[in-house]
């Protein structure tokens, strides 16, 4: 390098060296507000930036009804052809403690004033009624401070400010069974929280969350600069019990959380993103479940005065139509009456018997159906189809029909009656005529009865002469007693088959009886008759006897059997009779002489015995057996 | 002889359990609650096509003539007229009922399957064994049925008593088991028919259940004829010949035999 060039280098330095502090002498400061307006419960970000290494102590602003509080700080160095230029921004966040227009004064001397408009709190609060309505998060609470939960407004974040759940309801002063449509937000702060785990639920028993969408809508937000990820379920709230409630939803979640010490906040209000804090290993997982600040709820029950006996408990406000399937109709033919019913409410109590005892018309229970019209059922269409049946020809006005509710808008009760629908029923298919052709009709009767009438259209066989009703001709009509009243065949109707079950019967039993007796002819001994009791006692003993050769026992137990047998076939009592009157009774019996044998031994081996072999035995076995069970072999 | 006492009372308290006292008063009537005019009993000597349309629009009391009966030609005319008129439902209903009361007709045959070819629903071919059995009119058969059971039962009870002409004998159980068998042929063939409905109107919907509500499973053309499964309120449970089932309101439809 030569000395001249060392020369003019050694100048240019001594001027920068030299300008440096003629353009630190005179720092600016420079004051924005974002957003210049907002709604109760929400936050202003106000940016003051002021050029130079250094800003002078800041004085806070005071604003009755605001609260300004600095969450942050940062500084920014630049070289532009060669010259350094450097700021330092303070960043505060402005909470309106009122509603009201707001006038910041200028932060220094020659510094504009900024003007900042605070709406009332809707309660909707949602995006699109504020420029952000997510901006109420305390100091450091989006930077990761530990300086607890936050709320404002339908706003509560967690502890680190890594997300939040708001639930938005249009009204506060509602009754009960009405049904409230509601908006859950849930933001979750971009890679502070991990997963969510689970769906909204409310905090108490007193209302019931219904239709919750499963699939939330998603929305990318900024937050206070910070990238939020916003989770909408829309759902409809049904209170069930009158009464003041604080009504809160809360949804469980995995978040990210520090692992520093609060006095090393700062430094991680330096790394800033989550993801150089994570980098570093200042977080770890942490299950939590966050909630969102209780809203005061007012249920007031339904009147009951003025009450609609066929009130069903709809509350909302509602529109009917009807109307009947086809204008016309034939007598037997199924109708469907229609009644819809289209407004917004709680659908799920909005119920109609529809027509119950109409004359003239056989009515069946209706049955619903529900179209929603928006994605919770709060809106939509129910429609009610009642199956009715005329039965009676003719035009016919079905009643009007009418439907109760409660409207919460009027505060009373309506009774919605539609227009009666006029339907037009013709008689029954199977009533109606067939219109018969004119010359076939007269043709007919000129011919008179048992002429054919006129030819049939091409394809049909001509029509049969009538002669007789179907009976054999040569059959005189007074026998003629089974002309076909009924079009079931003779031998299935039930006298006929009683007839030829009787006779099946009846010849079963004569080929069985037939068959027995030749058995019977073919095999002496056999019994026809199978004994009685009383019988078969009598002839055990009769054998018990012989066996033991007790002559006087097997007698006196012939004598009584044969007895008791002849005088219940004579028709007295065997006690009446006196001895000779056995013997002249017996005189024309065929067995009679046996029989008086029979009692004469008897007698004498009652009084001095009587020697038997065992052929007598047999012998007169046999005799009593016969006239006991009538054998006659 | 006992037995042939025994086999004269049955035959005699046979006979009294059969129409005669009903036909002694004079009380026979059609079944009650039948359409008046899908049955449309007439007298025996009028002429159906002429006077059964016209009887048919008139009160359904007025139609339950005490004196009146089916006859198979006076149905087979009212089908004619339904037919000519466009109401092949109706016309099949009739013609079904005209081959309940009478032998294999060609003419209701053909103008059967006339009637069901226009209304294109498909006809089931006659096979030869059921124009074999339908030789003579349902009555017919259950006279010669039960001649044939008196006949074989007498001829076999007597083979039981006796011994000669047995070749005879068993000649005669031959021809009356043949004459029972021919009665029972026959009822065969036509046991379907008894239980059989047809449908009145085009397009009836079939539905999962008996209500009117109940979602359509298939819909059935007038004229088909179905049988009959179940009844309730209001409706049949009924069985295509394909094997399809559903329910079916009993407006929309007529049985072959009225229901009592």
């Amino acid at each position: 390098m030569s000395r001249a060039s060392t020369i003019v280098l050694t100048i240019l330095i001594a001027c920068i060296v030299a300008a440096a502090p003629a353009m630190a002498l005179a720092p600016l400061v420079n004051a924005t507000l974002e957003p210049r307006q907002i709604s109760m419960g929400e936050s202003a970000q106000l940016t003051i930036t002021g050029t130079g290494s250094e800003m002078d102590a800041l004085t806070l602003p005071v604003v009755a009804g605001l609260d300004f509080r600095v969450i942050g700080q940062s500084r920014r160095l630049e070289i532009i052809n060669g010259a350094t230029l450097s700021s330092t921004s303070v960043i505060l966040r402005v909470t309106p403690q009122t509603a009201g227009i707001f006038t910041i004064p200028g932060i220094t001397p020659k510094s504009q004033p900024l003007v900042l408009r605070v709406n009332p709190d809707n309660g909707s609060g949602s995006a699109s009624q504020s420029n952000n309505p997510y901006s109420a998060s305390p100091p450091g609470a989006l930077s990761g401070s530990s300086t607890g939960n936050s709320s404002a407004g339908g706003i509560r974040l967690t502890a680190n400010g890594a997300a939040f759940i708001r639930m938005n309801l249009p009204k506060r002063d509602v009754y009960v069974g009405e049904s409230i449509p509601v908006d859950i937000e849930v933001g979750l702060r971009s890679g502070f929280v991990t997963s969510l785990n689970g769906l909204p639920t409310l905090t108490g028993t007193d209302f019931t969350l219904n239709n919750l969408s499963h699939k939330p809508e998603r929305v990318e937000k900024l937050i206070d600069g910070q990238p939020f990820t916003v989770l909408t379920w829309h759902s409809v709230l049904a209170p069930v019990k009158p009464g003041t409630f604080n009504l809160s939803v809360e949804s469980p979640l995995t978040i990210r959380v520090r692992t520093r010490p609060a006095r090393d906040s700062m430094i991680d209000d330096l790394l800033g993103d989550p993801f150089m804090q994570n980098f570093f290993g200042a977080t770890v997982p942490k299950d939590i479940t966050v909630a969102s600040p209780p809203a005061e709820l007012k249920v007031v029950a339904l009147p009951t005065e003025g009450r609609p006996a066929d009130f069903s408990g709809a509350v909302g406000t509602f529109k009917i139509a009807s109307d009947v399937s086809a204008p016309t109709a034939a007598v037997g033919d199924p109708l469907t009456l229609r009644l819809h019913v289209t407004g917004s409410g709680n659908f799920d109590r909005v119920d109609t018997p529809m027509l119950e005892h109409v004359d003239h018309w056989k009515t069946y229970p209706p049955k619903s159906s529900f179209t929603q019209g928006d994605t919770v059922g709060y809106k939509g269409e129910k429609t009610f189809e009642q199956p009715v049946i005329a039965s009676q020809p003719g035009t016919q006005t079905l009643p009007a029909l009418t439907f109760s509710y409660f409207d919460p808008t009027t505060q009373r009760y309506e009774t919605a009656r539609s227009t009666p629908p006029a339907v037009t029923i013709a008689p029954a298919l199977a009533d109606s005529a067939p219109p018969v052709p004119a010359t076939t009709t007269a043709t007919a009767n000129a011919n008179g009865p048992g002429v054919s009438p006129a030819p049939p259209p091409s394809g049909l066989r001509p029509d049969h002469a009538i002669t007789s009703d179907g009976t054999p001709s040569w059959l005189p009509q007074s026998l003629v007693f089974w002309a076909p009243h009924s079009l079931i065949p003779l031998y299935l109707r039930s006298p006929f088959l009683i007839v030829q079950s009787l006779l099946a019967v009846a010849f079963a039993g004569g080929w069985f009886g037939l068959r027995r007796r030749a058995f019977a002819a073919a095999t002496p001994g056999m019994p026809l008759k199978r004994p009685s009791k009383a019988s078969a006692k009598l002839l055990q003993q009769l054998h018990a006897a012989a066996r033991a050769s007790d002559s006087t026992a097997f007698f006196t137990v012939a004598r009584d059997a044969l007895r008791q047998s002849l005088a219940a076939r004579w028709g007295i009592a065997a006690e009446t009779l006196a001895p000779e009157e056995w013997s002249a009774r017996l005189q024309g019996h065929d067995d009679g002489d046996e029989l008086r044998e029979l009692f004469t031994l008897a007698d004498e081996a009652t009084y001095a015995g009587h020697g038997m072999t065992s052929t007598d035995f047999d012998r007169w076995t046999q005799v009593v057996r016969r006239q006991l069970l009538g054998d006659k072999a | 002889m006992n037995i042939s006492r025994t086999l004269l009372a049955t035959l005699l308290i046979a006979l009294a359990c059969m129409d005669i006292p009903s036909i002694a008063s004079g009380d026979a009537q059609p079944e009650s609650g039948a359409h008046p005019a899908t049955t449309a009993p007439t007298t025996a000597t009028s002429d159906p096509a002429t006077t059964a349309p016209t009887t048919a629009t008139s009160d359904p009391a007025a139609t339950t003539n005490s004196a009146s009966t089916y006859s198979a030609d006076s149905l087979y005319n009212l089908g004619n007229a339904y037919a000519r008129a466009g109401k092949p439902g109706l016309a099949v209903l009739n013609y079904e009922r005209a081959r309940l009361l009478t032998s294999y007709d060609p003419d209701i045959e053909a103008n059967l399957r006339f009637v069901r070819d226009s209304a294109k629903v498909p006809t089931d071919p006659q096979s030869a064994f059921e124009r074999t059995v339908r030789i003579a009119s349902p009555t017919t058969l259950a006279w010669s049925g039960l001649t044939g059971l008196l006949l074989a039962g007498i001829l076999w009870v007597a083979g039981g008593a006796a011994t000669k002409h047995r070749g005879v004998r068993r000649g005669g159980i031959a021809i009356g088991i043949a004459l029972m068998g021919l009665t029972v042929c026959n009822g065969m063939v036509l046991w379907p028919t008894l239980h059989a409905a047809v449908i009145l109107t085009a397009a009836t919907p079939a539905r999962v259940s008996p209500a009117p509500m109940g979602d359509p499973v298939f819909t059935l053309p007038e004229a088909e004829t179905v049988s009959m499964k179940a009844e309730h309120e209001g409706f049949v449970l009924v069985q295509t010949r394909t094997g399809k089932t559903g329910w079916v309101a009993d407006a929309n439809l007529a049985p072959v035999v009225p229901r009592y």
